[in-house]
């Protein structure tokens, strides 16, 4: 097997690195945690690809590739650096590295790469089965029936807390897996989130709700629900439990009175506390290829609070409830 | 009697009789939180008769419960319909029923997920909630065995 060796003195990058490889790249993954491991590994025959950092205590990376062009090594090095100096891309070039990636590292750049020196071929795409566009009166349909949902859920949510709900535009989208990464990345805005997961069931309709809150937002929840004691870990819970439970429970609701259905919830899991959004959801995040997302983001006059509620609805769900659908369109 | 009438009966006595032995807890609470049903799973775990318990108040039959906490959690059940969920990681049990496996279980209590939902009556009002507790002892000690290995692993990860 293809084995590709990661050297950085971080852990933090090195786990940041190994998640940056192509998903679908069957390889084996070592890590060193300084040049002199780097170069053992490689003397053990480990590495046929080294991703190298340059600054580390014991042995740096320039002295690694140093070492690699003297004993004469057949493995393809990219150096991945915070040192963005111009010197640094062309000293390492110099002593034989492929490439140079600046830090932080992105996954496209790095697969990008990888297929630019045939490290990794990308394989032919599967041929699938073309899932119907969303048709835009279609899309308008869920659109608004999301409307009306959202519109009693944040009047659920005034009521419940005695604050003013900025209701916004709910966003459709027929995504696949990778776009909602993505799309969650953009809800991040660089901080560290909560978040609670919930599935759903309705006949012949499923999915997940996914309910995001920033971290910064619980101070001012704590606030509104006139908390006294301290925020600690417990009460944040608490909060996000609540808030979840109210703006999931009451949207599910009014989509499934408007769809004449009913749903039945699983109970919440906690995708986890003070995290960053790929890692709340990096699990299996391969089993499933396309999803209709219906992206709600809340906020709260006065307050600095910002939650965003994400229903998730599977493929096979549409047909059901675009069938359902059909109907508000007839005249 | 019709038929259909029998095979009606039937249905609801069956239906009665698999409520009274699921394996999760049913309660019907009033607004005064007073005890309206208790089935068999609470019954056996509480050691409490229904004729017990009937038209109790819930607090005074477990005055370990955080009232003003249980009250806030039902508050938007009764307020708004929507069904409340309360998962062991906020509190761990709302009653304490010891572990479902007194001998080979690792826990000593019950770990429970509880889900609040309203009952609407004929008139529309939502007067009495249903609450459902489910044993998650199982669920509970395997996540914190994972947590506790994961931290050991990443430890030993940090020292090699």
């Amino acid at each position: 097997m293809f084995s590709v060796l990661i050297c950085d003195d971080s852990q933090v990058a090195r786990k940041q690195v190994a998640k940056c490889l192509p998903q679908d790249w069957d390889v084996a993954v070592h890590f060193a945690r300084h040049g002199e491991e780097a170069v053992t590994a490689l003397d053990e025959g480990k590495g046929q690809l080294l991703l190298l950092d340059l600054n580390m205590p014991v042995m740096d990376g320039y002295q690694v590739l140093e070492h690699i062009q003297q004993a004469g090594l057949h493995t393809a090095v990219i150096v991945i650096s915070g040192d963005i100096q111009p010197e640094a891309h062309e000293r390492v070039k110099r002593l034989g590295a492929l490439e140079f990636i600046e830090k932080p590292i992105k996954p496209e750049v790095l697969s990008g790469l990888l297929v630019k020196h045939q490290l990794f071929v990308k394989e032919a795409a599967q041929p699938v089965k073309q899932l119907d566009r969303l048709e835009p009166a279609i899309r308008d349909c869920y659109q608004e029936i999301t409307n009306i949902a959202m519109g009693q859920a944040g009047d659920h949510l005034a009521r419940i807390f005695n604050v003013f709900v900025k209701l916004p535009i709910p966003n459709v989208n027929l995504i696949e897996a990778s776009e909602l990464l993505m799309m969650l990345q953009d809800i991040e805005d660089k901080e560290t989130v909560s978040g609670i997961c919930q599935g759903f069931v309705g006949p012949g309709v499923c999915g997940e709700a996914l309910f995001i809150l920033s971290d910064s937002s619980f101070t001012d929840v704590a606030k509104i629900l006139d908390i006294k004691e301290e925020v600690d870990d417990r009460v944040q819970l608490e909060l996000l439990m609540d808030a979840a439970n109210i703006l999931i429970g009451t949207c599910l609701n009014g989509l499934a009175n408007q769809l004449d259905m009913h749903f039945s919830q699983g109970h919440p899991v906690v995708l986890g506390q003070h995290r960053n959004i790929t890692e709340l959801i990096n699990t299996n995040r391969t089993r499933w290829r396309r999803t209709l997302a219906i992206e709600l983001s809340y906020g709260l006059e006065g307050y600095k609070v910002q939650c965003d509620l994400i229903l998730l609805l599977t493929e096979e769900s549409l047909k059901v409830l675009n069938n359902k659908l059909s109907h508000l369109l007839e005249d | 009697m019709s038929q259909s009438m029998l095979s009606d009966m039937s249905e609801f006595h069956w239906m009665m009789d698999m409520l009274q032995t699921v394996d999760v807890g049913l309660v019907v609470l009033d607004r005064d939180f007073k005890v309206k049903l208790w089935n068999g799973f609470m019954e056996s775990h509480s050691g409490l008769l229904p004729s017990q318990v009937r038209e109790r108040c819930l607090f005074d039959l477990f005055p370990e419960i955080d009232k003003k906490w249980f009250i806030n959690k039902s508050r938007p059940v009764f307020e708004l319909r929507n069904r409340a969920f309360i998962i062991w990681e906020q509190r761990p049990y709302l009653l304490r029923f010891s572990n479902y496996r007194p001998l080979t279980g690792t826990e000593d209590f019950m770990y429970q997920n509880i889900t609040l939902s309203p009952l609407t009556s004929p008139t529309g009002r939502v007067d009495h909630i249903c609450m459902m507790i489910y044993d998650v002892t199982d669920v509970a000690a395997g996540k914190k065995l994972l947590e506790s290995a994961q931290v050991t692993l990443s430890e030993w990860q940090e020292r090699v």
